[in-house]
């Protein structure tokens, strides 16, 4: 059973990239490759705050959502903005990736730094398999995170209106939507979203400059399995992802995870490329 | 200013095979040992960010996977020579096909989402690079390094480090050469078509996905046979020279010398390596650095130096051009059939038979089973309001939408279902309500693109000017020429077409159509747009093309030219073919005049 509480709590942070991406698709219809240094920044900041500054905890929370969130908003007029078309998007938001990549290292180093939990920290044994305080909290806020926004995207005006521009952003626009103020609320909210959810995520995953990278892969193998767009598919892709890694690792060697993840990656493009929960719309000419 | 002329007049190849001529002998012309390293490794990375340009600038897939197969001919030829075989020629030839065998099998996935899918699965096997390298530690020598590689042998005798430069840049010289050849040829304009408009590429007859998948799978054979070459340069392979970093310094050069471009990755690693990879402080700042170059060359340069470059040329180009030359188009020839034009070759049609086809968008019930033939030496005009589905009538024949049910048939075949690049090349041509044509291409080559699939001439024909490939060349200039004379758009054959205007793209779409020589036209609205003389031109153009023996299916608002032109008429309404007779038939047709002309009845005597 700890393989399988372990798989879930590190799916539930592959689940939260996948659901940055989907927001930014669904703003933008473009894929944001910078997403998961933004968690990991934030990741970074939650260290820094607890063990260099010493901040009290309520406050990390607000300077890491308001950095990365800052953060986001300069990747949006800078990378976003001035490009068109997903393929240049993809070189620019690569640069940004590289770039805050780049920054890390240079501020904090190459070592892995261990984040201390925000409250306990301490572990209990939970259906015959040991799971931790931290680990559970982060199950626990990523389900609800992703419940919040599929109801607020179903249910609320601004949400409907982040649909429609999703379908058709002329046709949003042509509403009386205001197309580009609501696509850069959308992308900085996954800017602020990445910065609360990192005093959570830090625990379990160590803040370390590499760690964007390999986020940034699952994340998107999560996106691919739930399906472009779908945010339960984010949640349910994360999951599977998590525990394929942990059960992988504890059955078959601790070399294979990542391949295997690759391995399922193909075979879900292979047999299902739309995912689970994606849909294909039809060309238009 | 003769001389400018007199240079502009030699060949295209002849400045590159100089310059590379010069790269080979660079040694007996007195350029140091440290120089002839960086010149080694410039080419070796050129060869890197070549392939790129092939699968990203010109296919137009980001594609991060040559540091996989790069590492891949690495390994693989250190390995061999050490333990099997070592002869250059061999290995080098064995990390080619290993590297094209990981480009098809990384490809395949990744291509089937398009956009984003293979730039991350290709992410993702730059990232497994090093695991896979700890996996197979007994093979790779894992975090260690694979140390103990021998001097390349080439046909039994060693190679120097000295003879090891020469093959490094004879092969990087061959490799452009193939680049070259491969992207003057129309598969070139092919992969920009692909590039800018993946709608009009299948329309011409090219499958998208196998046109994409074939570039990402050359591009890895540049960097299977770099990556065999590199093994044998310091004898030693360590995982650090294949991580990440070098996926984004091959980026780098790739956008620095210029995406879309076949020399530019040659500048572009030169300028990386003598710049900032030869500085060991660089190391520490080359992610930020990279970063912001990423983010600036994205946002700002237009295709690196190779844009600058050519831009610059064009200029100058344009200045010692003669001065008659360039008054002469300025005369204003107006665009149209000439007096005495010639004739279209004789084009076999085919009957066109739609059978009870529906077709549902969600709850828009857009054709409820609309029948309708159309047959060669005819045209027959498809008309109707706005929203009838007249355009999704066409679409749906070209394969753009899968139907609910019916059939339809092309002369005796079931075309039903098929992808709209396997209709295109049944022999169904069509023109578009915007006309499409890629940016950056002449008029000739947009117009030739037409006879892509129908006359498929294969890449290797093409990269070695085989006489089937210079035969098909010159029958598509003859053919070209010919069609842009039927159009009037003789004059304008070396323009750029996407900056020309509307009436002359639309008449310019039709060219391609007709190279094409199809056995179905379709022209989508081909005539909204043009003034009068224009709409004469066309309606000209379209009898001629009738009396070749093409079946004509014309999709058109203007209701004169329709009733003028057209043999059989056939009046769409909400999805329901409502009438169809002759023009004359159709003018009196109560239906017609209430729904699509708004003419109410009562009115009429």
């Amino acid at each position: 059973m700890t393989p399988i509480w372990s798989g879930l709590s590190i799916g539930a942070v592959y689940a939260l990239i996948a659901l940055g991406y989907n927001v930014v698709f669904i703003a933008y219809t473009t894929f944001n490759f910078a997403h998961a240094q933004l968690t990991m920044f934030a990741i970074f900041v939650t260290y820094w705050g607890l063990v260099v500054a010493e901040l009290p905890v309520a406050l990390i929370f607000v300077v890491a959502a308001v950095g990365v969130g800052l953060i986001a908003l300069v990747e949006e007029f800078v990378a976003i903005r001035p490009v068109r078309g997903a393929h240049a998007h993809l070189v620019t938001t690569l640069g940004m990736a590289t770039l805050l990549d780049g920054t890390t290292r240079l501020i904090w180093g190459d070592q892995a730094l261990k984040v201390p939990a925000v409250g306990s920290g301490a572990t209990f044994t939970l259906l015959g398999g040991r799971i931790s305080v931290p680990e559970v909290v982060l199950i626990l806020s990523v389900v609800g995170i992703t419940v919040a926004m599929t109801v607020y995207s179903r249910r609320s005006l601004t949400g409907l209106a982040l649909l429609a521009m999703a379908e058709d952003r002329e046709a949003a626009l042509l509403r009386g939507i205001n197309v580009r103020r609501l696509a850069l609320g959308a992308f900085v909210f996954t800017g602020v979203l990445a910065g609360l959810t990192g005093p959570l995520v830090g625990p379990k995953t160590f803040a370390v400059s590499t760690l964007a990278a390999a986020l940034a892969l699952k994340g998107f193998v999560a996106l691919a399995i739930g399906g472009f767009g779908s945010l339960p598919g984010a949640l349910l892709g994360g999951f599977v992802v998590g525990l394929v890694e942990s059960l992988t690792g504890r059955w078959l060697g601790s070399q294979l995870p990542t391949v295997m993840v690759f391995v399922v990656l193909l075979l879900i493009l292979m047999l299902k490329p739309t995912g689970l929960f994606g849909t294909t719309r039809e060309r238009m000419v | 200013m003769t001389l400018a002329r007199q240079l502009r007049v030699l060949p295209s190849w002849v400045l590159p095979l100089t310059l590379g001529v010069l790269l080979v002998g660079a040694p007996w012309l007195g350029v140091s040992s440290d120089t002839r390293r960086l010149l080694l490794l410039t080419c070796i990375l050129a060869l890197l960010a070549s392939g790129l340009n092939l699968s990203f600038g010109y296919a137009g897939e980001l594609a991060l996977g040559q540091v996989a197969m790069y590492a891949t001919g690495a390994y693989l030829a250190g390995y061999l020579a050490m333990h099997w075989v070592n002869d250059l020629v061999l290995l080098v030839l064995v990390a080619a096909a290993a590297a094209l065998a990981v480009g098809l099998v990384s490809g395949i996935p990744g291509l089937r989402l398009g956009g984003w899918s293979l730039a991350m699965t290709s992410f993702f096997l730059v990232l497994l690079v090093p695991q896979l390298l700890d996996l197979l530690e007994h093979y790779t020598g894992g975090a260690v390094g694979m140390v103990g590689i021998p001097r390349a042998r080439l046909l039994g005798a060693e190679l120097s480090s000295l003879d090891m430069y020469v093959v490094v840049t004879v092969v990087t010289v061959g490799w452009f050469a193939v680049m070259r050849n491969l992207i003057t040829s129309r598969h070139g304009v092919a992969f920009q078509v692909l590039r800018e408009s993946p709608i009009l590429a299948s329309s011409l007859g090219i499958s998208v996905y196998r046109m994409k998948l074939t570039a990402y799978a050359i591009s890895a054979i540049p960097a299977g046979i770099a990556g065999a070459l590199f093994a044998f340069v310091d004898k030693y392979l360590a995982p650090h020279s294949f991580g990440f970093t070098l996926a984004v310094t091959v980026l780098a050069a790739s956008i620095l010398g210029g995406a879309r471009s076949v020399y530019g990755p040659l500048v572009g690693a030169a300028v990386m390596q003598y710049g900032p990879l030869r500085s060991t402080e660089f190391e520490q700042y080359a992610q930020v650095v990279y970063g912001a170059f990423l983010i600036l060359a994205g946002t700002l340069v237009a295709n690196g130096l190779a844009g600058l470059a050519n831009r610059a040329v064009a200029r100058l180009s344009a200045r010692w051009r003669p001065a008659p030359d360039a008054a002469a188009p300025a005369e204003a020839t107006p665009v149209g059939p000439e007096p005495g034009r010639p004739a279209l070759p004789t084009l076999s049609g085919a009957r066109l038979a739609v059978t009870d086809v529906r077709k549902r968008f969600g709850g828009l019930q857009a054709l409820r089973g609309v029948t309708l033939t159309a047959e060669p030496g005819q045209i027959t005009a498809l008309i109707g309001p706005n929203g009838s589905g007249k355009t999704t009538l066409l679409n749906v024949i070209c394969g753009y939408y899968r139907i609910d049910s019916g059939t339809i048939h092309l002369g005796d075949t079931d075309i039903t279902g098929r992808g709209t690049h396997d209709v295109a090349r049944a022999g169904i041509a069509r023109t578009f309500q915007t006309p499409l044509f890629p940016e950056h291409v002449t008029v000739r080559e947009a117009v030739a693109a037409g006879a892509y699939a129908s006359r498929y001439v294969g890449m290797p024909a093409a990269i070695l000017r085989l006489p089937r490939y210079r035969r098909a060349a010159a029958a598509d200039r003859a053919e070209v020429d010919n069609v842009l004379r039927l159009v009037g758009a003789a004059d304008l054959a070396d323009a750029t077409a996407a900056s020309l205007p509307l009436g002359t793209r639309r008449l310019l779409e039709v060219a391609r159509a007709l190279v094409a020589r199809p056995r179905v036209l379709l022209l989508d609205e081909v005539a909204s747009g043009l003034d009068e003389d224009e709409i004469e031109r066309l309606a000209d153009l379209i009898r001629a093309i009738r009396a070749a023996g093409t079946t004509v299916i014309l999709v058109e608002h203007n209701f004169r030219l329709v009733l003028d032109l057209a043999d059989v008429i056939h009046v769409l309404a909400q999805g329901e073919l409502i009438a169809s007779g002759t023009a004359s038939e159709i003018e009196n047709h109560p239906r017609v005049l209430s729904e699509y002309l708004g003419v109410r009845q009562e009115v009429r005597p």
